[in-house]
């Protein structure tokens, strides 16, 4: 079952289209890493599903329902978001501030304690917010967004402006939710590597359009193994190769060939050898993930 | 309720106490040497007397005092980005309502013991005559109303702008306009939201050129004037209200 859907969600700033024809499908109980440039549209598209902005066009469905202004309010009770930088009130302390969300979320006194220690605040919960440091301002925000147990939790850029050692915390944090809680965690970035160390399922979208949705295993099978061929006359060599019915095609002062067993490799190089071409080098290649990020987006794997 | 409840618990630490107490202050001290100035005559009018000068001072202190109030109770919002997590969890209709219902108690509140203040003093000091206990309700409620309308203007600015400046500068100019008003023709006060404290006295001034005799009357406001009063107030409220609702966070 999928925990979030969206058909044809589209959104119009003036006559820039910012979200174009969007369908998403989020697995139950999966780490949908949501991923794209800055301004593609990412935040955007979070704050449509989380009725914080009203979509141009297309239709939304959260935990199995239609997602309108009546029932939105009802529907959100099961989900917890942390939507671009922190909310919080830095005159009060941590647990004020949860105080408040959980008066609003109509949720038992004792999460508070709880998700302080699930986020490792529980040690600062008395001190004022305002001189949190921005990682404890951001597991605030967790926090508050884990209060009541939600089924689906939406997080928007969490590791933006962390230290390595706050992204790391945070990442530890968000991958232990679904076997935690059951949860379902939609997690938006713009850094392929983080979300290739978060997520088991990826979107990728590119100035509003999605561009990529899968599980990251199917992302990965894309970055394919391949050969790089050199030799002292890589025209001729080509020639000779296509005569052989080997498909290459020439890139960067290389023949780039299919992957081929060792026999065949060995064959290719002693024929080659026969017409008096050298081979200097071969090499085996993958395509990285950022190189495919790049040819999906136009951009570079951390914009 | 509980939004409500929030209201009250979200301003802690926010020393609305202060405002409030800075408010009393300067109306007081306003007060007392505005009446250490009179002579025995002047005195004699005693209530009158009172309650004309704090319509007055009213129309100065309360338009910033009130801006300032709306103000604490919206930045806190805006500099802690908390709409995207409030809104998450009720409508913006019932925040905006929470909101001005805060403001509504707040002032009530605050205006209701600046006429206990005002009533002691004026028992103190032994005012002629009767003590006028309806008619310091009825201005408790008049200054409250018109405060409340002020308030549902500075309410949508505080709301509409994160930078409170632009409510401020409004509030600030609301004193100013507050008092001139007193000096308008009476169809251009009607047009001054601020210059509604004067309209609405109960106590009017007749100053005689002639015999330079001036003479305080009781008077009831005007219906037209509660009536616009309460369209003002109407206008400000759906104005702000459908800004703050419209608007995306």
């Amino acid at each position: 079952m999928n925990i979030i859907e969206t058909y044809d969600l589209c959104k119009q700033y003036g006559n820039a289209l910012r979200v174009a024809h969007l369908d998403l499908s989020v697995p139950e109980g999966s780490v949908y890493g949501f991923l794209g440039p800055n301004g593609a549209g990412k935040s955007t598209t979070l704050k449509m599903i989380l009725g914080l902005v009203r979509p141009t066009a297309g239709s939304i469905r959260v935990l199995g329902k239609g997602v309108d202004r009546k029932n939105r309010l009802s529907v959100l009770r099961q989900v917890g978001s942390l939507i671009e930088s922190p909310s919080y009130y830095g005159h009060l302390t941590g647990e004020e501030n949860l105080r408040i969300v959980q008066t609003l979320r109509g949720v038992p006194e004792k999460n508070i304690r709880e998700v302080l220690q699930i986020v490792r605040l529980d040690g600062q919960r008395g001190k004022k917010v305002a001189h949190y440091s921005l990682g404890m301002k951001q597991r605030l925000g967790l926090a508050a967004a884990l209060l009541g147990y939600p089924k689906l939790l939406i997080l928007d850029e969490p590791t933006n402006g962390l230290d390595p050692a706050g992204i790391q915390e945070m990442r530890e944090l968000i991958c232990d939710l679904p076997g935690r809680f059951g949860m379902t965690v939609v997690v938006s970035s713009h850094l392929l590597s983080e979300i290739d160390q978060m997520a088991d399922h990826v979107a990728i979208i590119r100035e509003g359009e999605l561009v990529f949705q899968d599980t990251l295993e199917a992302l990965h099978g894309r970055s394919r193994h391949h050969l790089a061929l050199r030799t002292t006359n890589n025209a001729v060599a080509r020639n000779l190769l296509m005569e052989k019915s080997v498909p290459c095609q020439e890139e960067e002062g290389y023949l780039i060939l299919p992957i081929l067993s060792d026999e065949i490799a060995a064959q290719l190089t002693r024929f080659l050898a026969d017409n008096r071409l050298g081979v200097v080098r071969l090499e085996e290649r993958q395509k990285s993930l950022e190189d495919i990020f790049l040819e999906l987006t136009g951009k570079a794997a951390s914009l | 309720m509980k939004l409500l409840r929030l209201e009250f618990y979200k301003c802690r630490r926010r020393k609305i106490v202060l405002v409030c107490a800075a408010v009393l202050a300067v109306e007081l001290v306003w007060m007392g040497a505005f009446f250490t100035r009179q002579d025995a005559e002047d005195l004699k009018w005693g209530w009158m007397l009172l309650l004309y000068n704090l319509a007055t001072v009213d129309a100065i202190i309360l338009p910033l005092s009130v801006a300032t109030l709306a103000s604490r109770s919206c930045e806190l919002e805006h500099k802690g980005s908390t709409w995207k997590l409030l809104e998450t969890m009720a409508s913006p209709g019932s925040l905006y309502a929470a909101k001005l219902a805060w403001g509504a108690l707040v002032l009530a509140a605050l205006l209701v013991l600046r006429s206990g203040l005002f009533l002691a003093v004026g028992i103190v000091q032994g005012f002629q005559g009767e003590i006028p206990w309806g008619r310091f309700g009825l201005f408790t409620l008049i200054s409250w109303g018109v405060s409340m309308m002020v308030y549902a203007l500075q309410q949508g600015l505080s709301l509409r702008f994160a930078n409170q400046a632009a409510a401020l500068v409004c509030g600030i100019s609301g004193s100013f306009l507050g008092i001139l008003s007193m000096l308008f023709p009476p169809a251009l006060v009607r047009c001054v939201p601020w210059g509604y404290y004067g309209l609405m006295s109960l106590v009017f001034m007749d100053w005689n050129q002639v015999t330079r005799v001036t003479r305080f009357y009781w008077r009831w406001p005007p219906v037209t004037d509660v009536a616009l009063l309460s369209l003002w107030g109407a206008v400000f409220l759906i104005v702000g209200r459908t800004l703050f609702v419209r608007k995306e966070v």
